[in-house]
């Protein structure tokens, strides 16, 4: 007899929290999944892994890898065992993901005209000033509806007692919210009537409650807004998500060069003229939006984009400048800025931020190294870090050098034990380490978030790293009904 | 629909036909050579469809398996069957969302058949016939995917466009390469061998004989190209089906586009048209395959400022 032979040898360790077992027993939530995959026959789980290995590529869900001059399409892995959150849990978590995004916003309207929390002493005004993303051009700026996060993916981890905390606050243009939607068509092909057997939430009307908050900011009241999908073009790693998204909403997706600025308004070039638009959901960086204003440079943006903004002519999603809420020195104010504007306490929790610029702080994080990890406030991607327990001596030396020449590029945090969940890798199940993205959409009835998310896997043994450009995956993700 | 999106949908359906156009191209004069190879050269092919410098076409004009390789897989050669397919597929990679699934996946087979090694060994070594051959049936799996899987739409009459202005300069530039040769005479002599491979290969053997019922005249074969309106390859046809897709894009909002471009085409079509063979005589060979190759030339200009948006 093969069964539960893929549960076999699986090792839960003490040094995290794993999300299906709890000492030798299985979660509750988990107890169903449990009960279906333990007398699945490790074959067919197998042909399961290639059925959506091939979905995956058939239907073009890659992204692009460079190498020289030539591109080689990669799928993004994808595990099969979905990770599982329950009704308890989702809860806690939104309304965590509300309060944080309400602080943020007040936080970024607060920024750019009277800032009063700089007045008020609670953020020292040159963290602010020293922020390459903040952006002078933003101040006093009207932007529709007091709205400047749109669209938000907060990165959410477990430490090894299972307590939540926010990672990171990805405020200007996050993505992965094709591969959220994308994993779920995967489930529902390769575990039929798994979904509704364990009562998971639907996630699928994410694009229309996306187009919806879109349409709701059209600054012409009309009933059929034009709104566009601005993408850097198919070179960028996530044009798939772009193209996928304009075609879910049903709207045109255009690149810079398909716009152009006329009496402050933006059009777009059609084989029958030019036709106005009136919102643009962006996926080009701040710096690239507008020739005119920022890099003079760039190919990637519109002229007059930001004179059309500024009168109010056309809106652009997300708002320019929010990367001075997301960088990450300024993450260890979010929680006086929840205090300040809200008046409430957090009630996800930071995890615990160390200022390099701050002497006795610095101190005690070059003497505490090994369970440090030390980031670069402005990277992401897992790009421009260190951690402290693996890396060599000698990378120490050298970032360390970095660090004391330009403090205020880094912050450093106490390495987090990410909780794992099972995932099947070679034949067996095996513990990885795990986050969560899940996607917000602030709109002027408010914010929802679509019950699920992203959930990133370190597949490689031992590794804390989830990002897809560091050899990460990923796992469809439920979230209960009860 | 963006401009862009139309002219990547021309330019896509452009590089493919323009890709068949040189896989034929090719196969008639690595047929014939064989036939030839005391004195065949390659010398017109590569003036005419490559940037190749004089100097180095006179180092390779007798390298045929030289010439192939760098026609069909070289990747510096911008019109190399190689850069072409990968021009096209990028072109559909940037309007997937305007493309059917099952055409993008089309192109993107074609694409990883000439990005395979073994493509390069089978030009060198196998029957380079054969090779040919299957990259001609890719193209073909091509054009029957748009032709059922594409929507009736501004896109599908915009590769059209594409697909029939490439076509009537290909016959242009085919004629050329073989007249050029003959000092543009129609006088000269010419062995019938080339004629009928060149026939073969565009599929006009069959209809040629049955039209002309005679021997492989340069005449005939002149006739046939310019002005057979049966025969899908020939310059009129092309003209023809360029206007019919033109057409359909007329609406109230561009007008003036339209008619500019309208007057462009029923011009070269009248001249094509209202010219014959004596005409040609008096005027020409090579002048009058350089006019109606300027007019082209003129109207993917056009496409490009009235309908794309440049300049």
């Amino acid at each position: 007899m093969g069964s539960s032979a893929i549960f076999n040898n699986y090792t839960s360790g003490n040094e995290f929290y794993d999300e299906m077992y709890n000492g030798s027993s299985i979660r509750a939530p988990y107890k169903k999944l449990y009960e279906f995959l333990k007398n699945y026959p490790a074959e067919e789980l197998n042909k399961k892994e290639e059925m959506a290995r091939r979905l995956f590529m058939s239907q073009g869900v890659t992204f692009t890898v460079y190498s020289g001059d030539e591109g080689i399409e990669k799928i993004f892995p994808f595990d099969v065992v979905p990770r599982i959150i329950t009704a308890e849990e989702w809860n806690y978590i939104e309304s965590g993901i509300k309060q944080r995004l309400k602080a943020l916003n007040l936080f970024l309207n607060d920024i750019y005209s009277n800032q009063f929390i700089i007045k008020d002493k609670i953020i020292p005004i040159d963290m602010i000033y020293s922020c390459e993303h903040y952006l002078r051009e933003m101040h006093n700026l009207k932007v529709p509806h007091d709205i400047f996060v749109h669209i938000s993916g907060i990165d959410i981890i477990r430490d090894a007692d299972g307590t939540f905390y926010v990672l990171e606050d990805n405020l200007r243009t996050p993505s992965g919210v094709s591969y959220m939607l994308e994993n779920r068509e995967i489930t529902k092909r390769i575990f039929p009537d798994l979904l509704p057997q364990n009562s998971v939430r639907p996630v699928t009307n994410y694009p229309q409650l996306l187009y919806k908050s879109l349409a709701a900011l059209s600054p012409r009241h009309n009933s059929n807004p034009n709104i566009v999908m601005l993408t850097p073009g198919i070179y960028n790693s996530a044009y798939f998500e772009h193209s996928t998204l304009a075609r879910l909403m049903g709207i045109e997706l255009v690149e810079g060069r398909d716009l152009v600025v006329d009496n402050h308004r933006v059009f777009m070039k059609t084989t029958e003229g030019l036709q106005r638009v009136d919102v643009i959901y962006r996926r080009v960086d701040d710096e690239y939006l507008d020739p005119l204003v920022f890099n003079s440079g760039s190919m990637l943006g519109v002229a007059g984009l930001m004179s059309a903004y500024r009168r109010g002519h056309v809106a652009i999603v997300n708002a320019p400048g929010n990367g001075v809420a997301d960088d990450k020195a300024i993450y260890i104010y979010v929680p006086d800025m929840i205090k300040y504007y809200l008046n409430e306490e957090p009630i996800l929790k930071n995890v615990p931020t160390y200022k390099m610029e701050d002497v006795s702080e610095r101190k005690y994080v070059f003497e505490h190294i090994e369970n440090m990890v030390i980031k670069k406030t402005n990277a992401s991607g897992g790009y421009g870090m260190i951690i402290g327990n693996s890396a060599t001596e000698n990378e120490i030396e050298e970032y360390k050098k970095q660090v004391v020449l330009d403090p205020r590029s880094f912050i450093a945090q106490p390495i987090i034990s990410l909780s794992a969940a099972p995932c099947y890798i070679n034949g067996k199940l095996q513990p990885r380490r795990i986050d969560l993205r899940p996607f917000a959409i602030f709109g002027p009835s408010g914010i929802e978030i679509v019950p699920g998310g992203l959930t990133r896997v370190a597949l490689k043994e031992g590794s804390l790293v989830v990002n897809s450009s560091q050899g990460g995956g990923s796992k469809d993700t439920w979230v209960l009904n009860s | 629909m963006l401009s862009r999106v139309a002219n990547s949908l021309y330019w896509m359906s452009r590089y493919m036909e323009r890709c068949d156009g040189i896989l034929r191209l090719l196969r008639v004069n690595y047929a014939y050579s064989q036939d030839e190879f005391d004195k065949f050269s390659w010398r017109p092919v590569l003036m005419i469809f490559t940037d190749m410098l004089p100097i180095t076409i006179e180092k390779t004009k007798y390298e045929g398996r030289k010439v192939l390789e760098f026609m069909v897989t070289d990747k510096l050669n911008k019109n190399s069957v190689f850069s072409l397919v990968n021009k096209s597929r990028e072109n559909a990679r940037s309007v997937q969302d305007n493309v059917t699934k099952e055409l993008w996946q089309c192109l993107n087979d074609y694409y990883h058949v000439t990005r395979n090694k073994d493509l390069v060994t089978a030009l060198k070594v196998e029957d380079p016939i054969s090779v040919l051959d299957d990259l001609v049936q890719q193209g073909m799996h091509y054009y029957g995917i748009c032709e059922i899987t594409m929507a009736r739409g501004e896109g599908y009459y915009f590769m059209n466009i594409g697909k029939y202005l490439e076509r009537a300069m290909q016959s242009v530039d085919i004629l050329n390469v073989k007249f050029s040769e003959l000092g543009y005479s129609l006088e000269e002599r010419s062995d019938p061998t080339y004629w009928k491979y060149l026939l073969l290969s565009i599929s006009g053997y069959e209809i040629f004989l049955k039209s002309y019922r005679s021997a492989l005249d340069s005449r005939n074969i002149l006739h046939q190209i310019v002005w057979n309106e049966h025969f899908p390859r020939s310059i009129i046809y092309s003209v023809k089906r360029l206007k019919q897709s033109f057409e359909t894009l007329k609406t109230d909002r561009n007008s003036e586009a339209y008619k500019a471009i309208s007057f462009m085409i029923g011009k070269l079509e009248s001249h094509i048209r209202y010219s014959d063979l004596k005409d040609l005589e008096e005027k020409g060979l090579k002048e009058y395959l350089h006019d109606i190759k300027q007019e082209l030339l003129a109207i993917g200009s056009a496409f490009n400022h009235y309908y794309f948006a440049f300049n």
